[in-house]
Formats: C-alpha cells, structure tokens, sequence
C-alpha cells in the first residue's frame, strides 16, 4: 500500500505522542516520515525498529511495521530482519544511550557488516527517559543526575566512530536543520549499505533545565548558534586554529561504496 | 482553490518552535489560552506564506519547514476555496 497523504504514515489514534513540550524527537520522526513518503516507499514493505528510551517511543505512532525490542538490540534485530526479508526497507530509531552505550557492539559490527539499512540516532546527550542520567554522549562539563558537579569523561564522537568502523553513509546534523536532515535521511534510504545520521536534539526536560540552557525553542536556538559545519572545521584545523568549546560539527561526513552485505538484489 | 495554513489545536502542545524557524515571522507566540489551557501561536498575515501562494503554480511543496519542525505534526495546508465578496441579500 502506497501513502497518498504524509499523514498516512501516522497512526492517527495515538497522536498526541508522549514526548514533552519542545522535545526534538517529534521534529525528528517529521522529518523522518517526510523523506520516506518523498522516497514513495510502500508501507508494508518498510519497517521501524527501536530500542528502548525515549527516542525508542517513535516506531510506536507508525503505521508500517514496527518492533519496540530490548535495550540496545535494536540493531541485532533489524540484521535479523534485514537478513530475513532483503527486499524491505529498514529503519532504525534509536537514542544515544541506547546505540553508544549498552548497544556499542552492535553498532560497530553492523557498521562493520555494512548491513543496508538506515540508522537515525536521536542524540539529546542524556539518558531522558529515566530521569536524567549521564549517558556516553554527554559533554564534559555538563550537569545531569549521575554527574552532578559536571561530567568528567570525554564524550563519543559517534560519527566518527561509524566512519571508523566503515559505515557507508555517515551525517550529523541537529534538529533545528530539519531540511538538510530530511534530505540526509533521503540520501542514507537511497544509499545501499549501513548509513548512519545522528541527530543532535534537545531535551528541555532533563538536560537544558539542568545546565541552564533553557525550554525548548531556547535549546534549539543553542543548537543553531553552536552548529558548524564540517568544512569549515577542518579548514580551521589546517589553518591551526582551535575549535571553540561546546561546538557540535555538522555535516556529510563520509559516503562511499563498499560492499554490502543483504543488499536489495 | 489556494493554500491556507492551519494549526490543529487538538495536537499543538504549544512549544513555539514554529516561531524561531518561519523565514517571515509567521507565528507569533500566543497570548490566550485555548480550552486545554494551551497557548497555542497565533498567525501574523498569513498570506505571506510561500507555500501558500505558490504551491500551485510550481507544483510542488516549497519551503514548509514550519511543518517540519512542528514535533506534533499540527502545522499543515488546506486547500480552501478562494475567497468570495459576500451577496448581500436585499429583502423588500
């Protein structure tokens, strides 16, 4: 069954979702389900897998399949679904806790397999869901429950991380670019092999109250004003020049062809 | 037949990020609250709205990224009819 209308891929008795007020992960499931009706997929030929977190919540409002599976197994799972039927098209919601923490094997060895599917990973730099906690991704510096003078351990660098590990598609982008997000989602579905874009969002709940940044349209100005652009980072590496502190690179980082394993034939 | 912006009140949760990111200011933070007790933004000269105006004519979406970012998908057009002079009916 082909969509006629964007909203045809929501399931319409389960809006309004949960998220709180000014949470990024509506923008993100936005643009998400805007690049695949653009892509004109079927949907009973697409499927949505998750974790567990906040960002897992978003398979729950589509109305293609969708599995909710254990904490950081998400990508264990959609290799098996991947595997299983090579003709659907995969996707994968999933958090930072969820991906870099609990499920860090399973990212670096799908990204390893090169397994054709497209992860997008909901980065707010906390654990959201269960009240706050540092999570991997969380800055130096930063407040949250579990690190309450400010965290000490040098955060991931996801995207490099799956650049390393040999992912095929690698973006980062943050939930205030939503057209260049959407259009990476459409290049990543397009890209044969494992593409992977995270997305930088705001969580005004646990982490922008805490560190003093703000509600939701305040974090999403912090978003923009600290955002650059991968280019312009690496021209300030050559030149010598020190990348101020609390700056999130965006950008395409890498896009390539190696060979892919489960690949539409 | 032209494009009119809409909010739905039943899903806006009233977090105004739509006003940081319309290119001409469209959405103006609410001042009174609906029956949920939500400040839902108001809509200042929507007729400025590109996709709105132009949608028909290239064919295509244009802009929208107020639809985009809108985490509970409650922005969206509808095609209304275009506006007609009111008959002003004269009883004798």
């Amino acid at each position: 069954m082909k969509a006629q209308v964007k909203e045809d891929w929501f399931r319409k008795d389960r809006l309004p979702h949960i998220f709180c007020v000014g949470c990024g992960n509506g923008t993100i499931i936005n643009c998400v389900v805007d690049a695949v009706f653009h892509l004109d997929l079927d949907i009973d030929k697409t499927v949505f897998l998750s974790g567990i977190g906040c960002s897992s919540r978003a398979p729950g409002y589509m109305a293609s399949d969708s599995l909710h599976t254990t904490h950081g197994r998400a990508l264990a799972f959609a290799t098996g679904v991947k595997l299983g039927r090579p003709e659907f098209d995969v996707i994968v919601y999933t958090g930072d806790g969820d991906l870099a923490a609990i499920g860090g094997n399973h990212f670096i060895h799908a990204c390893r397999r090169n397994i054709d599917m497209t992860v997008v990973c909901m980065n707010n730099q906390i654990y959201g869901m269960t009240g706050g906690q540092g999570s991997p991704c969380t800055p130096i510096g930063k407040l949250s429950t579990t690190t309450p003078y400010g965290a000490q351990e040098t955060p991931f660098d996801l995207c490099e991380l799956a650049v390393g590990a040999g992912a095929n598609y690698v973006a980062r982008w943050t939930s205030y670019h939503v057209k260049e997000l959407r259009n990476a989602v459409i290049t990543g579905i397009e890209t044969p092999g494992l593409s992977f874009i995270e997305v930088l969002c705001q969580c005004p709940t646990s982490f922008g109250n805490k560190n003093k940044i703000g509600e939701g349209v305040e974090h999403a100005s912090y978003l923009r004003k600290n955002a650059m652009l991968l280019q312009k980072a690496r021209r300030m590496e050559e030149e010598g020049k020190k990348i101020p502190p609390e700056t999130f690179i965006v950008g395409e980082y890498v896009k390539r062809s190696r060979p892919v394993m489960g690949g539409k034939t | 037949m032209m494009k009119q912006l809409t909010i739905n009140e039943t899903l806006c949760k009233g977090c105004n990020l739509c006003t940081i990111i319309c290119p001409y200011r469209i959405f103006q933070i609410g001042t009174t609250p609906n029956r949920r007790g939500i400040y839902i933004p108001k809509l200042y000269k929507p007729g400025r709205c590109t996709n709105c105006r132009l949608q028909d004519l290239y064919g295509r979406q244009l802009c929208g990224t107020c639809a985009l970012i809108c985490p509970d998908q409650a922005i969206s057009w509808e095609t209304v009819s275009q506006y007609k002079k009111p008959e002003i009916m004269i009883e004798y």
